[in-house]
């Protein structure tokens, strides 16, 4: 009986012991993950327009870590998020350089592209009254450079849209696309397409 | 009619999407116009296209660069 008591007590002292253990890292757990969520709120809120993956692997990882807290297991979470606000800090330079990289390319493509569809505009204009095609374009050509223009100046309108609402990466791939589609037109008119295009 | 001219676009500008032709000896607008658009009686777009540097269609010299519409 006495043995048995001592055993008891034994046992209880054991998960006292463990239990104060675990609780103890609990709490820096919950910390670190609070930190993770906040670094990754202020990231997103500049970031996730220019490095939209980079923000969903995180978001990823910030998952990973808070599934390993509930599980009980604070070290490792606590260690994921820790590791999570030291990319997230890194990925705030990341962004802001690559928002300045966008920049750059949309004031050269706006200042650019615009040239290009003008002389593709000019050159449909001035074919469309010839009575005889020169050599080097058929009516079929023509015709293609037509629908090529009209789906470029298309895309061209939502390019300045989206540059207007501030979504540069949206923009910059649109422009690039108009881009494309101007120089192809070009092509089948005969024009030389400009080095910025090719 | 300038066969060997340059085609390509020129300038410092990579976008300058311009098309230029070197008149060369023999060329006249309407030559020029046929060439470029098959047509030679469309040659006013080229010569509105130069009027800083062409005064009247009927005269163009030998190594002008003109602007193809």
């Amino acid at each position: 009986m006495k043995r048995n008591l001592v055993r008891s007590c034994i046992l209880l002292l054991v998960s006292i012991v463990l239990v104060s253990a675990c609780a103890r890292g609990k709490g820096p757990a919950e910390i670190a993950i609070k930190g993770a969520e906040e670094a990754i709120t202020t990231l997103k809120a500049e970031a996730v327009k220019y490095i939209p993956d980079e923000v969903r692997s995180l978001e990823g990882a910030l998952a990973a870590a808070k599934d390993k807290f509930a599980k009980g297991d604070y070290k490792a979470a606590t260690s994921e998020a820790q590791a999570i606000v030291d990319k997230a800090k890194g990925l705030v330079e990341v962004a802001k350089s690559k928002k300045e990289e966008l920049a750059k390319t949309w004031g050269t493509l706006s200042a650019g592209v615009p040239k290009m569809l003008a002389a593709v505009q000019s050159r449909v204009d001035i074919l469309s009254k010839s009575k005889k095609l020169p050599a080097n374009v058929t009516a079929e050509k023509l015709a293609e450079a037509k629908s090529g223009l009209a789906a470029a100046k298309d895309e061209w309108g939502k390019a300045l849209e989206s540059s207007t609402a501030g979504n540069a990466a949206d923009a910059v791939s649109r422009a690039n696309a108009v881009k494309g589609k101007a120089a192809k037109a070009m092509e089948l008119l005969g024009l030389p397409v400009p080095a910025g295009a090719q | 009619m300038g066969e060997n001219a340059p085609k390509e676009s020129s300038g410092s500008d990579e976008f300058d999407a311009t098309q230029y032709h070197v008149v060369v000896k023999g060329d006249t607008l309407w030559k020029i116009a046929q060439k470029y658009y098959g047509d030679g009686s469309l040659y006013p777009s080229i010569f509105e296209a130069n009027r800083d540097i062409l005064k009247d269609p009927n005269l163009i010299k030998v190594g002008q660069k003109l602007r193809i519409p």
